[in-house]
């Protein structure tokens, strides 16, 4: 399903969003869902967005998170702590289409 | 007797702290495996490995013995004889640095035998020492002086004339004064196995025992500075800081080196607002006690070309001071008037973290996405998405864990000097087989020279180069791309060449999950955080698209010059140094320079570390920081952070391994960014790997600072034309 969400994505992450910024933990259980969302997704979401910013910032014990960055500075955050690939992906999905 | 109260205090202490910690562990603590050493220090027991020496296990048991020769970095010589101790039953004393333990001694570190043979020493040693404490540099710092206060005799039996040695002139960094030499050897020592260079050495035997360069010239090492930590009487000693201050009167503040990549740790010794000396800090992991001579002696370029007032460009284009309100309104109306990609900013290499975050917010808010850094990263394939594909991902202290280590186009002896020290490290005692790809140069270790084309890139990854066979042996092998090789045109296709060899050798070692084989060796302290904040690498977007206003960020790299940018563009320059960027500016915005700020930075490893505040920055110059926020107000996108808490609470949103500060966060997708390296379209050019700085002329004046100082301007006029061309006051 996550796999699906990034295909419907396509390359339109840079329609709304400037920056998107992954926040993760390298081992934690509760990130364990994000962690697969990016080694399943991430390849095929930046070679459709090849000039878009999807930094993935991995840091030990901090909440997995997405950040999403708008035009004109305006920043959205949601928290994907203890959700899976598919949700992670949902998540990102709702920022991305979403214009604040 | 007041030497042995003073002696055992420490030891109960220790002891005391030791036996909490051993019944905390486990009650009943295990005997050790069977193959270790019981012996005694007066009496106490300890268990040591075999083949500890005496020193050592004392050491182990809280006590410190006299010494001077014996470094724990260095080969033990054993020709000081100040470590003589007595062991019981035996007919004489023995040299605890040398002297390995054996079952069941009793070490007598406190008896009437040992001091003895301490006095005796030090009164041997005191015969020909010149007695000008009061105008050595070495004065309150210097080891013969402190055990001279223990163990010396209040008067002298020496009533023949004191030995006299001609000093010697080893280039513009070290003083000699080679009377006070107690021919300890640990100079000769360091340079041999640490610098890996063979310029001193001993001449003569007995009284007539010299330490000198044998014909007299430079001591050319790049990490020449530290024989001066490691002589432990005065006759190596600062150049530049002969005579100005004492240790005594100077304040110590402990900080960060932002010269290079490495982040090697310093403290900063001040004096009545200035900085007197830079000295190293111990820290295993990435310096170890040694600093580079850059990081040491370049502290005479924060007092030089100093921006220490706001300043604007009058009609006649000629930069007048102005106050800082007038400044900042103008930067803000010019703010003002643009958006998107009008403004753009660069960032240079001495940037801290706080500044970086702090402008891009701005720019963001101005919807601007043009934050570049000098220094150029390939942005085709994952870019600066994951951080493995950017960062030395093995760690400087992992190469001590190394067996094969293949260096495309760097030379880290220069652009890391205490990375390589540690490739040295583990050359000399690992056995770490080294292997270059790029133009060759002298690294102060063997190595096997593959050759300078991007050709042999290409057959190392495709696996028809013959030392393929080499690295599909290596059990632990560690690939290292400089950041120069990544800043050329092919700059994408030398990444995705070097991923692949590195993703092939991992393949073949069969190495566990969590070794790292890919890395790159950064050469300017801004750039790992200036990546993980998401600026982009490199100054394309600011080329294909000119902005009316851009922001230069401490750039003094000259990347973008007047006439890339459309007529009557402004340019703001702010920074620390009136350098390569300042003259084109419209505005000029002093800002603080590390020694003067709180301010993060992280190395190359990934690893976050904070400067402090040593002085205050110079005349009407400000925290970096601080002076955006001022502009954020004024052009009406106020940023909603105004402490340095807030700040770093901000860089955690950003990026949450920028404040974990001495730590550093493992980063991983390596396959992910292979993927995507393989699908960039760029074919190697044919221009040969040849790193900036290949000799050691190269080496001392590499950014604003440095290029500031007058001390490395002496170290290059010395490198190309001999020690004796620099001319030195006649008084030291």
């Amino acid at each position: 399903m996550a796999a699906a969400v990034v295909r419907t994505l396509g390359s339109s992450l840079g329609k709304n969003l400037r920056e998107l910024r992954i926040h993760l933990c390298q081992t934690s259980v509760a990130s364990s869902g994000t962690r697969n969302f990016i080694e399943q997704n991430y390849v095929t979401l930046k070679k459709s967005n090849p000039d878009f910013p999807i930094l993935i910032r991995e840091c030990s014990g901090v909440q997995a998170r997405i950040w999403a960055r708008y035009d004109f500075g305006k920043e959205q955050s949601v928290s994907v702590e203890n959700m899976s690939a598919d949700q992670v992906a949902s998540a990102l999905q709702t920022l991305v289409q979403s214009k604040p | 007797d007041l030497t042995a109260i003073m002696l055992r205090l420490p030891t109960v202490g220790r002891a005391l702290a030791g036996a909490a910690k051993g019944s905390l562990a486990s009650p009943n603590p295990v005997r050790a495996a069977s193959n270790m050493v019981e012996v005694f220090v007066d009496g106490k027991p300890v268990e040591v490995l075999p083949g500890t020496t005496v020193l050592q296990a004392c050491e182990k048991a809280g006590i410190q013995i006299p010494r001077f020769c014996y470094h724990e970095r260095l080969s033990v010589a054993g020709n000081c004889r100040m470590c003589l101790v007595e062991i019981e039953k035996a007919p004489k004393p023995v040299a605890a640095c040398a002297m390995p333990v054996m079952k069941g001694w009793n070490i007598l570190t406190n008896s009437e035998k040992t001091r003895k043979a301490r006095e005796g020493v030090m009164e041997f040693l005191l015969a020909n020492h010149p007695l000008d404490c009061p105008i050595c540099d070495q004065g309150g710092e210097c080891d013969l002086q402190d055990q001279s206060m223990q163990f010396g005799s209040d008067r002298s039996r020496f009533s023949e004339g004191k030995r006299a040695v001609e000093d010697k002139n080893i280039g513009p960094l070290i003083k000699t004064i080679m009377t006070r030499c107690i021919q300890c050897t640990r100079c000769v020592r360091f340079a041999s196995e640490i610098a890996g260079v063979e310029d001193l050495g001993t001449t003569g035997r007995g009284n007539n025992l010299q330490i000198g360069t044998y014909v007299e010239k430079m001591f050319m090492s790049e990490l020449s500075g530290n024989v001066i930590d490691v002589c432990p009487v005065g006759a190596l000693t600062s150049k530049p800081y002969a005579f100005t201050a004492r240790p005594w009167e100077t304040r110590k503040t402990e900080s960060i080196d932002v010269l290079d990549a490495v982040g090697s740790n310093i403290v900063v010794s001040t004096r009545g607002g200035e900085v007197m000396r830079v000295m190293p800090r111990l820290n295993e992991d990435v310096n170890e006690e040694w600093i580079s001579d850059k990081t040491r002696f370049a502290y005479d370029g924060l007092k030089r070309q100093r921006l220490t007032q706001p300043m604007v460009k009058d009609e006649s284009g000629q930069l007048t001071p102005t106050t800082w309100e007038d400044a900042l309104t103008r930067v803000a109306g010019a703010l003002q008037s643009v958006q998107g990609n009008d403004v753009a900013a660069i960032a240079g290499g001495m940037a801290d973290a706080e500044a970086l975050v702090a402008l891009k917010d701005v720019l963001n808010r101005l919807n601007s996405e043009n934050l570049c850094t000098e220094e150029v990263f390939p942005t085709a394939g994952a870019g600066s998405d994951l951080r493995s594909n950017y960062l030395l991902n093995s760690r400087i202290a992992g190469i001590e864990e190394c067996d094969l280590l293949l260096l495309v186009g760097t030379n880290p002896r220069y652009e890391a000097p205490l990375f390589n020290a540690r490739i040295r490290k583990s050359w000399l005692h690992n056995e770490l087989q080294v292997a270059v790809v790029g133009h060759g140069v002298d690294l102060s270790y063997t190595y096997d020279h593959l050759g300078e084309e991007t050709s042999v890139l290409k057959e190392l990854a495709n696996g028809t180069h013959p030392f393929c066979q080499v690295l599909s042996a290596a059990k632990r092998p560690v690939v290292v791309v400089g950041s120069s090789a990544l800043q050329r045109d092919d700059g994408a296709a030398i990444l995705s060449a070097v991923s692949t060899i590195a993703q092939n050798a991992r393949a073949s070692s069969g190495v566990e999950d969590g070794w790292k084989v890919l890395n790159v060796l950064h050469r300017v302290a801004s750039q790992v955080a200036a990546l993980d904040l998401g600026y982009k690498a490199g100054v394309d977007a600011i080329r294909k698209n000119p902005p009316k206003v851009l922001f230069l960020l401490g750039a003094d790299a000259g990347c973008i010059s007047r006439a890339d940018l459309p007529q009557n563009s402004l340019i703001i320059y702010q920074g620390h140094h009136g350098d390569v960027g300042a003259p084109m500016a419209d505005i000029i915005l002093p800002g603080a320079a590390y020694t003067e700020k709180n301010a993060t930075y992280v190395n190359t490893e990934g690893r976050s570390q904070h400067t402090k505040v040593a002085v205050t920055a110079p005349g009407l110059a400000r925290e970096d920081w601080k002076v955006i926020r001022a502009i954020s107000e004024l052009a009406g996108v106020t940023l909603p952070y105004d402490s340095l808490e807030e700040v770093r609470a901000r860089l955690a949103e950003v990026s949450p391994n920028l404040v974990r500060y001495d730590d550093v966060e493992e980063a991983n997708y390596f396959r992910q960014a292979l993927e995507l390296a393989q699908t960039v379209n760029q074919d190697l050019l044919a221009a040969p790997l040849v790193p900036p700085q290949l000799s050691a002329k190269d080496f001392y004046m590499t950014d604003s600072i440095s290029r500031a100082s007058q001390t490395m301007a002496k170290c290059v006029k010395a490198v190309t034309e001999g020690a004796a061309a620099v001319e030195e006051p006649s008084v030291c």
